[in-house]
C-alpha cells in the first residue's frame, strides 16, 4: 500500500515476487500502475489520498461479514464498538465515490486479507506523506488489530524505510521528543538517567520538528542551524519557503560530502567522511543492526561526522572524547541496554547482524515484535477511529491536475551520489519527466519528450513529457531527483499536525505546452 | 604492485540494508557486489548497490572546511573554522537561549554519528530542536 517497492526497495520487491511465485497473494493498492502490479493478484488504483475511505470501507465489510478475528478483538483490543459504529458510515456507495474503486474489488481484498492465515501490510511514503499521514497509519494499525494480523511471524505492519538508517537515526534520539533508545524526553526517569550519564541538565521542552523549525527560521525565532548530510533545498516541499527560511538565518553550518544546493547557502561548510570511509552501524527497516566498514582512505582533510561534533563540543566547553566509533556504540549499549546491550561489534562481526531488542550477550535478537498479543495475552491496544479528509489542495479549473511525487529506480533522493554512475551504465531514465496519461497528452497535444511548463500556486518548472498509462487520467507524477527540475518548487507546505510530514503526494498543478 | 583487498559492508541507500562486498585496488573501490552471506539480500544487489559507489572517488568531494568571506566560500583550517563556529553558536545561545539553535540530523549517517549529533544538540547547544528527514 503506497509503496513502489520494485523502484524504491528492489531487493525487498524481489523477495515478494519470489514468494508470489510460491503462492503469496499480493494486492497492490496504489494510484499508479507500478511494476509490482505485474505480480499482483489485483491492483486497486485508488484516487490519491483516499486511503482512509478505502480502509474504513474494508473494515466495515470485514465487520459486517463477520470476518474479523473475534477472539483477538475481545482479548487484545479496546474501543471496538466505537470503531464498528464509525466505519458504518463508509458505505459501499460512499467508498466507491471517494476512492474511484469498484466495490467488488474492495470486497475481494477485504476478504482475502481478513481470511488469510497470515496477512501483512507493507507501506511506504504513499501512506505517510499526506496531511493525514498519522491517521493513515492509525487505520493501517486498525486493520491489523481487527484481523489479528500482528505479533506472529508472517503477519504485521511493515513500514519500508526509505533511507539506510532512518530507523537508527530516530532510535539514537535524533528526534525532538525522544532520547536514545526510543524513550520519551518527557519520561522523568529516562531523562534523569541521561542527565547523569552526560553530566548536564537537559532542556525539558520538546523541540520542534524539521518542518516547523523552517517556519521558526522564517519568523526569526530560530537563528542558527547546523545541517548534517541533508539537502532540504531540493528535498523539502515548497522550495521558495525553504529557501526563505534558510536565508533568514543568522548562521548556517552545513556538514556534507559535496557542495550541495543547500551547502551553497551556508556560512560554513564542513567536509565529512562518507560511506566507504567510516566505521559504524546502520539499523535497517526490520530493526537489524549491521556493521558498515571503512574500505578506503578518506578524501582530503575530511573528518568523521562524529569526530567533528566532539571537537566542536570541546571548543564550546563540553568534554567529548572517543577514540573510535566502537567506543560510542559501547556508550549507546550501556545507556540503552534494553535494546542493544547484547550487540557488541565483535558479535555483530561474527553474526552479521542482530535485530533489536537484544539486551544481553546470550540473547539471540528479536525477529518478531508484539508477540505478547499471542503469547502472554497481556498486551492490549486500542482502535483509533479516523475519518477521511481530502487532500488539502484539490484540482480546480485553473489547476486541473493532481501532482503526486515519488522516487524512480536509478537515482537516489537529490541525486548527489547517484549522479556519479558511470556514463556507460544503461539506465531507464536519465532526466526528469512529468508522467501523464495518454488521454491528457492528447488534449494537451503533447507526446514523449515535448517540453511543458508545470505550474502550481507556489512555483513552476519546465520538464519533458512522458506519456504512460501508469498514471490515471488527470493525475501526473514527478520525482525530485534532478536539480535541473526542482519538483519541490511545486509541492505544497501543508503538514500532518502530529508528525509534521508534508503532503508530497498531492497538490494541484496546471500544465502548458511550450 | 597492485594492492588488493575485499571489505564487507552494508549498503547506504535504502532501508533494506543489503550486505555488500567491496573490491578494493590501490585504495579505490573498483567493484561492488551483493554478499552471498548477507541474511537480507543473499547475494542480490540492485543498481544502487552495485554501481552507486562511484561518488566516493569523485573529484567534486569536499576536501577542506570552507568559510564564507566577502560572499564567497573559501578554504580554511579546521582550527580556524571550528573556533568560528563555536563562537557563533555560543553567541546565539547566550543571547537567545538554546532553542534559537537547531540541528537537522542525517538519516544516511551511522548510528554512532546520530547518537553524537543528538548528544551535541542536547548537552552542548542545550536544545531538543533536533530532527531529520524521518518526515520526508
Amino acid at each position: 500500500m503506497g509503496s513502489n517497492t520494485s523502484d524504491a526497495h528492489p531487493i525487498i520487491a524481489n523477495r515478494m515476487k519470489k514468494a508470489a511465485k510460491k503462492g503469496l497473494k499480493i494486492f497492490v493498492i496504489d494510484p499508479r500502475k507500478i511494476d509490482m502490479t505485474k505480480v499482483a493478484e489485483k491492483h486497486l488504483p485508488l484516487k490519491v489520498g483516499s486511503d482512509i475511505a478505502l480502509m474504513n470501507g474494508m473494515m466495515n465489510i470485514i465487520i459486517q461479514e463477520g470476518w474479523y478475528n473475534k477472539e483477538f478483538v475481545e482479548r487484545s483490543t479496546l474501543n471496538f464498538e466505537e470503531l464498528k459504529i464509525h466505519v458504518q458510515q463508509y458505505t459501499p456507495e460512499l467508498v466507491e465515490s471517494i476512492t474511484g474503486l469498484k466495490y467488488e474489488d474492495i470486497y475481494e481484498v477485504s476478504k482475502a486479507y481478513s481470511q488469510a492465515e497470515k496477512g501483512m501490510i507493507a507501506y511506504t511514503l504513499g501512506i505517510t506523506e499526506h496531511h493525514c499521514g498519522v491517521n493513515n497509519v492509525f487505520d493501517v494499525a486498525n486493520l491489523a488489530l481487527l484481523t489479528g494480523h500482528i505479533g506472529r511471524e508472517g503477519t504485521g505492519i511493515m513500514p519500508l524505510r526509505g533511507q539506510n538508517n532512518v530507523q537508527g537515526a530516530g532510535d539514537m534520539g535524533c528526534l525532538p521528543n525522544m532520547l536514545p533508545g526510543a524513550v520519551p524526553l518527557l519520561d522523568e526517569q529516562s531523562k534523569e538517567k541521561f542527565e547523569k550519564a552526560w553530566g548536564v541538565t537537559l532542556n525539558p521542552h520538546v523541540g520542534s520538528t524539521l518542518t516547523s523549525m523552517l517556519d521558526k527560521m522564517k519568523d526569526g525565532q530560530v537563528k542558527g542551524l547546523y545541517i548534517v548530510g541533508e539537502n532540504p533545498i531540493l528535498a523539502d516541499v515548497n522550495q521558495s519557503h525553504t529557501r526563505a527560511a534558510l536565508e533568514n538565518l543568522d548562521f548556517l553550518v552545513v556538514q556534507d560530502i559535496f557542495l550541495t544546493e543547500t551547502a551553497e547557502l551556508a556560512d560554513v561548510v564542513l567536509p565529512a567522511r562518507g560511506w566507504g570511509e567510516v566505521e559504524g552501524t546502520y539499523t535497517n527497516t526490520e530493526r537489524r543492526i549491521q556493521r558498515v566498514r571503512k574500505a578506503v582512505t578518506a578524501v582530503g582533510d575530511s573528518w568523521d561526522d562524529w569526530y567533528i561534533f566532539t571537537q566542536l563540543a570541546n571548543k564550546m566547553g563540553y568534554s567529548m572524547n572517543y577514540d573510535t566509533s566502537e567506543d560510542i556504540w559501547n556508550e549507546v549499549r550501556e545507556l540503552c541496554s534494553h535494546l542493544y546491550g547484547g550487540m557488541s561489534y565483535e558479535r555483530l562481526d561474527r553474526e552479521y547482524g542482530l535485530q533489536y531488542p537484544c539486551p544481553t550477550e546470550d540473547h539471540p535478537g528479536t525477529k518478531v515484535i508484539h508477540t505478547e498479543f499471542y503469547e502472554s495475552h497481556d498486551k492490549v491496544s486500542p482502535f483509533t477511529s479516523v475519518s477521511y479528509t481530502p487532500p488539502v489542495e484539490l484540482p480546480d479549473e485553473e489547476y486541473p491536475f493532481t501532482l503526486t511525487t515519488g522516487r524512480r529506480y536509478e537515482p537516489y533522493n537529490t541525486h548527489t551520489q547517484t549522479k556519479y554512475y558511470p556514463e556507460t551504465l544503461k539506465r531507464k531514465q536519465t532526466e526528469e519527466t512529468v508522467d501523464m496519461h495518454p488521454e491528457n497528452a492528447e488534449v494537451l497535444e503533447v507526446s514523449n519528450g515535448d517540453w511543458v511548463t508545470v505550474r502550481s500556486r507556489r512555483g513552476e518548472v519546465k520538464v519533458k513529457v512522458k506519456v504512460t498509462d501508469q498514471v490515471q487520467p488527470d493525475l501526473v507524477f514527478m520525482s525530485f531527483h534532478w536539480s535541473e527540475v526542482p519538483t519541490n518548487a511545486l509541492t505544497i507546505d501543508e503538514f500532518d499536525p502530529i508528525s509534521g510530514t508534508a503532503e508530497y503526494k498531492a497538490c494541484a498543478v496546471q500544465i502548458k505546452k511550450l | 604492485m597492485v594492492n588488493k583487498k575485499e571489505v564487507k559492508t552494508t549498503c547506504a541507500y535504502c532501508g533494506t540494508g543489503c550486505g555488500l562486498v567491496l573490491e578494493i585496488e590501490n585504495d579505490r573501490i573498483i567493484r561492488s557486489r551483493g554478499d552471498k552471506e548477507a541474511p537480507v539480500n543473499k547475494g542480490q544487489a540492485c543498481i544502487k548497490g552495485v554501481f552507486g559507489y562511484h561518488f566516493v572517488h569523485s573529484k567534486d568531494r569536499l576536501t577542506s572546511p570552507l568559510i564564507r568571506e566577502n560572499g564567497k566560500l573559501v578554504p580554511a583550517t579546521w582550527e580556524k573554522t571550528l573556533n568560528f563556529v563555536a563562537s557563533k553558536f555560543a553567541a546565539i545561545k547566550n543571547s537567545y537561549g538554546g532553542d534559537a539553535l537547531s540541528i537537522f540530523a542525517c538519516a544516511r549517517a551511522t548510528n554512532e554519528t546520530n547518537y553524537i549529533t543528538q548528544k551535541f544538540a542536547r548537552s552542548v547547544l542545550g536544545t531538543n530542536n533536533i530532527d531529520g528527514c524521518n518526515r520526508t
